[in-house]
């Protein structure tokens, strides 16, 4: 069985203080195994986008426990929670959040040698995931020279290129047609196992279900363990 | 992401150009003006000034003994010592308007006189009721050129030179003569009064010794080095009369206008690209690598809108020379206003800092 990549424990996430605090998570727990791939679904306001923060150490809970990698996040410890983000976390945002005035291959560099690689090998690795999600012809060129499926291609890319252990994608095909949205879904649940990397990926769209090996499904602050067979008329 | 905006960039950096060269400019006019009104004491080639005790400025000297002059030569170490006059006089067109003018006397080696000629000889001045006017000033003065013939109280003065470069403060022309003509021209002095002694040390001698000896030795006067006098004039034009404050104000104005211009602009900036600050900071950028991508931006833009202003200073400065109004630096000052500057423009992007640094990540995420 592989090592466990992402474990959360009894996360409790409120907004406000007192009388007027607001539960947003009321003690979720979640565990993804390395290579594992899942979806997390729910209603607006269900505290899907404060989990994926919480697990994304954007966000600090007021109570629980997060480990990314193997390690204990300190949770209070913001440069920590960065050097994290850096290192061991990739994201897929709803828009691909490219640098509109760099080119393709330098986007990726930059991201890469920020989480520590040599110039060198930050090139060598934007080459070939280029090469690998088919935009080698594409690596010049500046964001705005591509389409929304190519761009969330090469996000893809960038989450991956420093190998973390853990990508989370919040919404990653919600601004593509389905028939982009579909491919960029396996584009992203392929490159993740084949990266040996856990996913999370949050989304609205139950079509994509088929794809994950696991769903959660999040309602009023809490995490429950579905079935995909529930969502399975809706499976392109 | 500078360069995405091109128009927007080149409008601020030539924002900052121009907001640089009113402050270099308004420095420039300060230069210029205190190279003016020092010139001549400067260009006097004396080491020692002798005047009236409380002389504020070279301008408003007033009548001392002629024997300081010989007891000015008798103190040891001095190798030689004259008199020069300067009084304020009414100087009347040959269209009959009258102007005031500052009357310049001077001795037998012309010590105090004008530095460089345009037209005719120095020596003319020794020539009786000969004056010596700037080329700046002919057209003020009413006059063509040498043998133009002029009125000083009353008395006929004719023009026997043209000397080059002898600018005036106080928008009153020098008018050069001799000694004894300018006393002539000037009855409030009597024929045994000077306005200043200037006083050259001999070779070896110790400036500070021949200085403190030739105070011992002239009760009732000041004994000044040129560097001295030279700071006491500049001190009153430009402190008593308000003169510096005002431009050091507008100065100060000018690199305002360049920092809000330039605070606008990166503010902007940032705000446009905020979403992808937001990602990089979620990305596992820190803080302090995006404020310094803000700082690079302050100093790429200030580093451009510099060199344009210096650009467009020197540029003027060059035209200026041949104008009454000249426009000059100095080293020192010029490094001290691009530091001035440069610290301005980092100052101008606080503002965008204080959002990078703000930022909330999580923002980047659809809610």
């Amino acid at each position: 069985m592989n090592a466990v990549a992402l474990a959360a424990l009894g996360l409790v996430k409120s907004y406000g203080t007192g009388a007027l605090a607001e539960p947003v998570l009321r003690g979720v727990s979640l565990t993804l195994r390395a290579g594992e791939t899942a979806v997390l679904l729910g209603p607006s306001g269900s505290g899907k986008t404060t989990l994926l923060s919480i697990l994304g150490c954007l966000l600090t809970p007021n109570s629980g426990e997060l480990h990314v990698g193997g390690a204990r996040v300190a949770l209070g410890d913001a440069t920590a929670r960065t050097e994290l983000r850096r290192t061991r976390l990739g994201f897929v945002f709803q828009q691909a959040q490219l640098l509109p005035f760099l080119s393709i291959r330098e986007n990726l560099t930059l991201v890469a040698e920020n989480a520590g690689l040599t110039h060198t090998d930050a090139g060598d690795r934007a080459s070939a995931s280029l090469a690998r999600l088919g935009l080698d012809a594409h690596r010049e060129k500046l964001p705005g020279q591509l389409s929304g499926g190519q761009r969330q291609r090469v996000a893809i890319a960038r989450a991956l290129l420093h190998r973390p252990p853990v990508i989370l994608a919040d919404e990653p095909t919600a601004a593509l047609d389905w028939e982009h949205g579909r491919a960029v879904a396996d584009l992203l649940v392929a490159q993740s196992r084949d990266a040996h990397a856990a996913l999370l990926v949050v989304t609205h769209d139950t079509r994509l279900v088929s794809r994950f090996d696991r769903v959660f499904v999040m309602n009023a602050g809490r995490l429950d363990e579905t079935s995909k067979e529930a969502f399975t008329h809706h499976a392109a | 992401m500078l360069l995405h905006n091109r128009p927007r960039l080149a409008f601020t950096i030539a924002g900052i150009a121009v907001a640089f060269f009113l402050a270099a400019a308004q420095f420039g006019l300060l230069v210029g003006w205190i190279n003016t009104l020092t010139a001549l004491i400067r260009h006097a080639r004396a080491d020692l000034w002798v005047m009236a005790e409380q002389t504020p400025a070279f301008d408003y000297g007033t009548a001392i003994p002629r024997q300081r002059v010989n007891q000015a030569r008798s103190v040891p170490g001095v190798a030689w010592a004259e008199g020069l006059f300067m009084g304020w006089n009414i100087w009347q067109r040959p269209d009959g308007r009258r102007i005031n003018v500052e009357l310049v006397g001077l001795d037998v080696s012309h010590r105090g006189g004008p530095w460089e000629m345009h037209a005719g000889e120095l020596t003319s001045v020794r020539r009786s009721g000969v004056v010596i006017v700037d080329e700046l000033f002919t057209a003020a003065l009413g006059v063509r050129g040498i043998g133009d013939t002029v009125e000083l109280i009353g008395q006929r003065a004719e023009i026997g030179g043209i000397s080059r470069g002898v600018r005036t403060f106080t928008a009153s022309p020098f008018v050069f003569t001799s000694i004894e003509q300018a006393i002539r021209y000037d009855r409030r002095y009597r024929d045994n009064e000077v306005t200043y002694v200037l006083a050259q040390c001999a070779p070896g001698a110790d400036l500070p010794t021949v200085q403190a000896e030739m105070r011992r030795r002239l009760p009732h006067t000041e004994v000044l080095t040129t560097r001295e006098f030279a700071v006491r004039s500049a001190r009153y034009w430009m402190l008593e009369t308000g003169v510096g404050i005002t431009v050091v104000l507008t100065a100060a104005l000018g690199l305002g206008v360049g920092a809000v211009i330039m605070s606008q602009t990166l503010f902007a900036i940032t705000n446009d690209y905020l979403a992808h600050y937001a990602a990089l900071r979620a990305l596992g950028f820190h803080a302090p690598s995006l404020v310094a991508c803000v700082l690079t931006q302050a100093l790429l833009l200030g580093t451009a809108g510099i060199a344009g202003g210096t650009a467009l200073f020197f540029l003027a400065a060059r035209v200026s020379v041949r104008t009454s109004i000249p426009l000059e630096t100095t080293p020192p000052v010029f490094a001290a206003l691009v530091v001035a500057s440069l610290a301005t423009c980092l100052l101008a992007s606080w503002l965008a800092m204080r959002t990078v640094l703000r930022l909330d990540p999580v923002s980047v995420f659809a809610r």
